[in-house]
């Protein structure tokens, strides 16, 4: 394994049989971010996303929470007002772009809270399991803020104008079961069976074309910001291009001969 | 009116004209024959006046669609020519600019760009035993009739990726759950379900249902106060049109 967990402090890395792991690893302070894991994050995603050993990448929190939202206390203590502080995190907290510019598939075992900042980073991911007791809410508004890692756009095109409204303009926090129902997540594992369901998961997806889960990806995030027309091009175009791969001609032969596929990425 | 293409039944009743996949012996996958029927038949259905109801369903017991025929892939001469051919004769997008209600019944094995067929469609009707699944990333390709498009644009972005992401197929319940298909029925009254709601749809004024289905489709992809005087001018427009008796 060539991933030192020493170079990332507060997260706990592993790779496996083409899935990139990054465990929050924070948990006596709620894997809330503060500027280490921010940091982190943002280096371990670009690594991630070069890497030629990860396929699909599978974010994961230890201990009872997820993400507990920002630490507004790891600031430097020369930083006195709240407003200040604000202004610090939105500087240095940012992770939404490193996230979403994996271009790989993300899987995200959601094992505990996902609160404001910590559930921004959730739906940065494309797909989303979480434990039954976990709790997620959009808690800026109850301290006269907003979000500004994604959460007001990435809201509405997850779960609809409706139901993002309800969660920014309220604050209020909602179970895993109104999750599911309302399409913030897909599917709700107990918590012993979480880590192996998101590992099966991503395991199933890593065994599939990787250029194609990729181009996959990029067609509907990207496509989804087009028109439609638009959209249907760049999905055309993607097509053609997986069609100049082998792992495109692997997927053929292999459906014909009626043997599972052996994708190399190529 | 009865037609009969070499891979397409097309018969027209009333105000609603129905098209059947009809390549049973292959659950209904679609070669180039059948893409160049379907393309006849959908540009004479656009221009037919007469018409202001579609249906789509599948022949057979055992599939609706299972997408494209695999034994042509490849044998277009080029990727060039295959873009180009794709683009002069662009079947999905004509699908997607027909402005008549277009109403799937859906039954069997409703695979790849079979779903996606289905999801061009405005209303989408299942049988129990209907059985969806987009395996395209699993054949090392993905979905190439918009299936990447108006799957997100229907059922959001999460549910869409976990559909082309993990090749799992699902049942009509899950699909129904999930907002892919607005309702499940038997399998013997699948067909009455169909006929039904379109019959009921075409006793509609055709021009509202034109209006309605464009400025949903295009809405989406506008900014809210585009899409909002886009909608305020199809309505004048019809207004007066109608005040005036002049042709739309």
């Amino acid at each position: 394994m060539i991933y030192n967990n020493k170079d990332y402090k507060s997260l706990h890395i592993q790779v496996n049989d083409g899935v990139g792991f990054i465990a929050f690893n924070q948990p006596d302070n709620e894997n809330k971010i503060n500027l280490s894991m921010a940091n982190d994050i943002r280096a371990i995603c670009e690594e991630f996303n070069f890497s030629s050993e990860v396929n699909v990448v599978l974010i994961t929190g230890t201990g009872k929470y997820f993400c507990g939202g920002d630490d507004e206390n790891s600031v430097s203590p020369e930083i006195s007002d709240q407003l200040r502080n604000e202004i610090y995190r939105m500087q240095n907290f940012r992770v939404a772009k490193s996230l979403l510019n994996i271009d790989k598939p993300v899987v995200c075992a959601i094992n505990g809270d996902a609160i404001g900042h910590g559930l921004e980073i959730a739906m940065c991911s494309d797909i989303r399991l979480a434990v039954p007791n976990a709790k997620f809410s959009m808690p800026q508004i109850i301290h006269g803020s907003m979000p500004w890692d994604g959460g007001t756009q990435l809201l509405p095109r997850l779960i609809g104008r409706s139901n993002a409204s309800e969660l920014l303009m309220t604050g209020k926090t909602i179970n895993s079961k109104k999750a599911l129902s309302i399409g913030l997540i897909e599917s709700v594992i107990p918590k012993p069976k979480l880590l192996t369901e998101a590992k099966t998961l991503a395991n199933s997806i890593s065994k599939l074309g990787p250029i194609a889960t990729r181009y996959a990806k990029e067609a509907v995030l990207k496509g989804i910001d087009m028109t439609i027309e638009q959209g249907m091009r760049l999905e055309m175009d993607l097509n053609l291009l997986l069609q100049t791969t082998e792992d495109r001609a692997e997927g053929l032969s292999s459906f014909m001969d009626k043997r599972t596929p052996k994708f190399t990425g190529k | 009116m009865n037609n009969s293409f070499p891979t397409i039944i097309y018969q027209k009743s009333g105000r609603v004209a129905s098209i059947i996949l009809n390549r049973p012996h292959v659950l209904n996958a679609h070669n180039i024959q059948m893409r160049d029927d379907l393309y006849q038949i959908l540009e004479a259905v656009r221009d037919d006046t007469d018409v202001t109801c579609i249906t789509l369903t599948g022949a057979g017991e055992r599939s609706f669609c299972t997408g494209a025929d695999l034994t042509e892939f490849g044998t277009a001469p080029s990727r060039i020519i295959a873009r180009q051919v794709r683009w002069e004769r662009d079947l999905w997008g004509l699908m997607l600019s027909i402005n008549k209600p277009i109403i799937a019944g859906l039954h069997g094995y409703v695979l790849g760009s079979g779903m996606e067929m289905a999801m061009l469609c405005d209303i989408r009707i299942a049988s129990h035993d209907a059985i969806f699944g987009m395996p395209e990333a699993a054949l090392g390709m993905i979905p190439v009739a918009g299936g990447t498009q108006i799957l997100p644009r229907t059922i959001g972005i999460g549910k869409t990726m976990s559909l082309l992401l993990t090749h799992k197929n699902i049942s009509a319940q899950d699909a129904k759950d999930m907002g892919a298909v607005n309702e499940v029925v038997d399998r013997e009254s699948l067909w009455h379900h169909v006929i039904k709601t379109a019959e009921q749809i075409s006793s509609h004024d055709g021009l509202s249902l034109e209006s309605i289905k464009v400025n949903v489709r295009n809405g989406l992809d506008s900014p809210i106060l585009e899409a909002l005087n886009a909608e305020y001018n199809t309505a004048l427009n019809m207004i007066m049109a109608r005040t005036l008796y002049l042709p739309v």
